[in-house]
């Protein structure tokens, strides 16, 4: 928003000294009286000057957020960079009350400058804690996690989600970390019950996205998510970032139990069946997304309903690829030689197959002496009659990775179960 | 690129590929055991044998995939199933589906309806043992049958270019 503001902030970062700092930036007057309060608080605990040098630029940054509003939330690996994302409302900050519960303990502490809610005790922490160059490496993973360990009492959180539903906006910013841009207001103090579930995906912003009108409505999705064990929060905190601002009263719940934590997200219903079909959505479109690696030329499709055809197509297709194949196998000759079945399962497994479509096929270990022995004999043809559409996964040429293995003698037969052991050449595309 | 069955990679002959190529070898081995006997080249011979290979294929990839999946799964029961009707082997019973997830096959509404049926049923009816399953663990067992298929065929392909040399 203030974009000659934050300059002004972070080209003074002198801007120790509160009483000078204030006089000459244009910050808005919670933003002074915030600072004003960290400074007072800290010299009272610590009021050493050269944490002002070494540790206010975590709290220039801070206010820097606060003038944007929140609104960019940095990836955590930006975070030795970019400031805090620490979301103060413009509504005014509250008091202390927030940081009753704060861990003091945690490294958590360290890493959130919450310089309303600065607990006695807890500042001093934090303040050590700006002029460490770690607290920017300190992994938002860390933090909340600590933050929810420290909430696991959870039932105090809806007593206090009352009182902070008000105060929402201070947001620590463990949780603010590594989301996304678009985060507007984060209030997710009760964000971290996400934290346990998986604080990399934490990491990946789900602090814009979770508001729950109600608080109670969100306790009861423990219940509603119970049967389903996965752990996949983070699935919800895909997709739509919209720079929505405006209160996210966020619900606590900070159970670390097996079922999915799921939010509603601002402007959607937080009816349980609602929210179950939204993890329904998340996992089958992830599906998708899965499939769309799989199929060969699906990448630009969007489109459940394209996405499905294709699928359906390229499915059919292989299965009358099997069933070509069969049938030729059914009408070619057999040998005479049985060895070569041993030989051709040797071959089959460690030749180099087609398209990328195929998988996590890895060859065996390879082992030297049968790829340095022997030569290839012949060429291999192609198999290029095929009905469908989709092009026959080719073939490519063997030679140079199979000269190994055919061999002019059959002087060893290994046993069939012994395949693989011999020589790969190239891990499978 | 990472194997997917990373554990099982670690002993090459243990990986989906190399199983389901000694098992259709064997298979393979088998009918042509058969076809040597009976030297007959007639067309329903031909077809009788296209089919028995058809069905080593499919069950050989089964057996190679285990019981993990719930196509494998599906495939061998039917195997079991057919092998009852002739002989004396019993099916057992699959546990049922929970027949709650009945509710959502029909709730993932079909935004096209094609040649008169769902894109889902398509699908269910394309990947075995689909047809009781909801939509989401049916892509999953349509990504893996697709991996599945993709190594079958590149495999299948190899024996037959082998076996025409």
């Amino acid at each position: 928003m203030d974009g000659h503001e934050n300059e002004g902030i972070l080209q003074c970062p002198s801007l120790q000294c509160p009483s000078s700092g204030m006089s000459t930036n244009p910050l808005p007057e919670k933003v002074s009286g915030m600072i004003m309060n960290s400074v007072s608080m800290y010299k009272h605990s610590n009021g050493a000057d050269p944490f002002f040098s070494s540790g206010w630029d975590p709290l220039v940054s801070l206010s820097h957020n606060e003038n944007f509003g929140g609104s960019s939330m940095v990836s955590h690996r930006e975070f030795a960079s970019t400031p805090y994302p620490i979301v103060l409302e413009n509504q005014g900050i509250s008091g202390t009350s927030h940081l009753v519960q704060y861990p003091s303990s945690s490294t958590f502490v360290e890493l959130v400058p919450k310089l309303p809610c600065l607990g006695s005790g807890s500042f001093s922490d934090m303040v050590n804690s700006f002029g460490l160059p770690e607290c920017s490496q300190i992994a938002n993973s860390e933090c909340p996690q600590n933050y929810a360990s420290s909430k696991e009492g959870g039932t105090g959180r809806t007593s206090t989600n009352g009182a902070l539903s008000q105060d929402d906006r201070q947001i620590s910013a463990e949780g603010a970390v590594g989301s996304s841009p678009n985060a507007k207001r984060r209030k997710r103090v009760s964000d971290y019950n996400n934290s346990p579930v998986s604080p990399r995906q934490n990491a990946e912003g789900e602090m814009e996205k979770d508001l729950s009108g109600q608080s109670s409505d969100v306790q009861k999705e423990p219940d509603e998510k119970k049967p389903k064990t996965e752990q996949n929060p983070g699935s919800n905190f895909r997709g739509k970032q919209t720079g929505k601002q405006g209160k996210n009263a966020s619900s606590a719940d900070g159970f670390k139990e097996n079922y999915i934590h799921v939010r509603a997200r601002r402007g959607q219903a937080t009816n349980s069946h609602s929210l179950a079909e939204r993890v329904r959505r998340e996992k089958i479109s992830e599906r998708m997304r899965l499939l769309q690696e799989l199929v060969p030329g699906c990448n630009k499709i969007t489109g459940k309903a394209v996405m499905l055809d294709e699928i359906i197509n390229y499915v059919q297709s292989l299965q009358q690829q099997v069933e070509f194949l069969s049938m030729k196998l059914a009408t070619v000759n057999p040998e005479q030689n049985v060895d070569i079945e041993q030989i051709l399962s040797k071959d089959i497994i460690n030749s180099r197959r087609g398209t990328g479509a195929i998988l996590g096929f890895v060859p065996g270990t390879s082992s030297s002496h049968r790829f340095h022995r022997g030569t290839f004999q012949g060429t291999l043809p192609s198999i290029s009659s095929t009905t469908s559409k989709y092009p026959l996964l080719p073939q490519t040429v063997l030679d140079n990775e199979l000269h190994g293995l055919f061999q002019v003698g059959f002087d060893s037969c290994p046993a069939v179960d012994n395949l693989g052991s011999n020589g790969h050449f190239k891990p499978e595309l | 690129m990472n194997p997917k069955r990373f554990s099982s990679s670690t002993r090459p002959s243990t990986t989906v590929k190399s199983r389901f190529a000694c098992g259709f070898l064997r298979a393979l081995w088998r009918i042509n055991r058969q076809r040597r006997t009976s030297t007959s080249a007639s067309s329903r011979e031909i077809c009788r044998r296209y089919l028995r290979v058809k069905v080593a294929a499919d069950v050989s990839m089964a057996s190679a995939v285990g019981s993990r999946r719930a196509w494998s799964r599906a495939i061998l029961l039917r195997k079991l199933r057919n092998q009852g009707q002739n002989g004396t082997v019993r099916v057992r019973r699959m546990s049922n589906i929970p027949r709650m997830r009945k509710r959502n096959i029909c709730g993932n509404k079909c935004t096209e309806e094609v040649a008169g049926t769902c894109q889902a049923e398509q699908l269910r009816k394309l990947v075995p043992g689909g047809e009781e399953m909801d939509m989401c663990n049916l892509l999953g067992e349509t990504a893996h049958y697709i991996e599945c298929l993709t190594t079958q065929v590149n495999v299948m392909r190899r024996i037959a270019e082998i076996l025409s040399t």
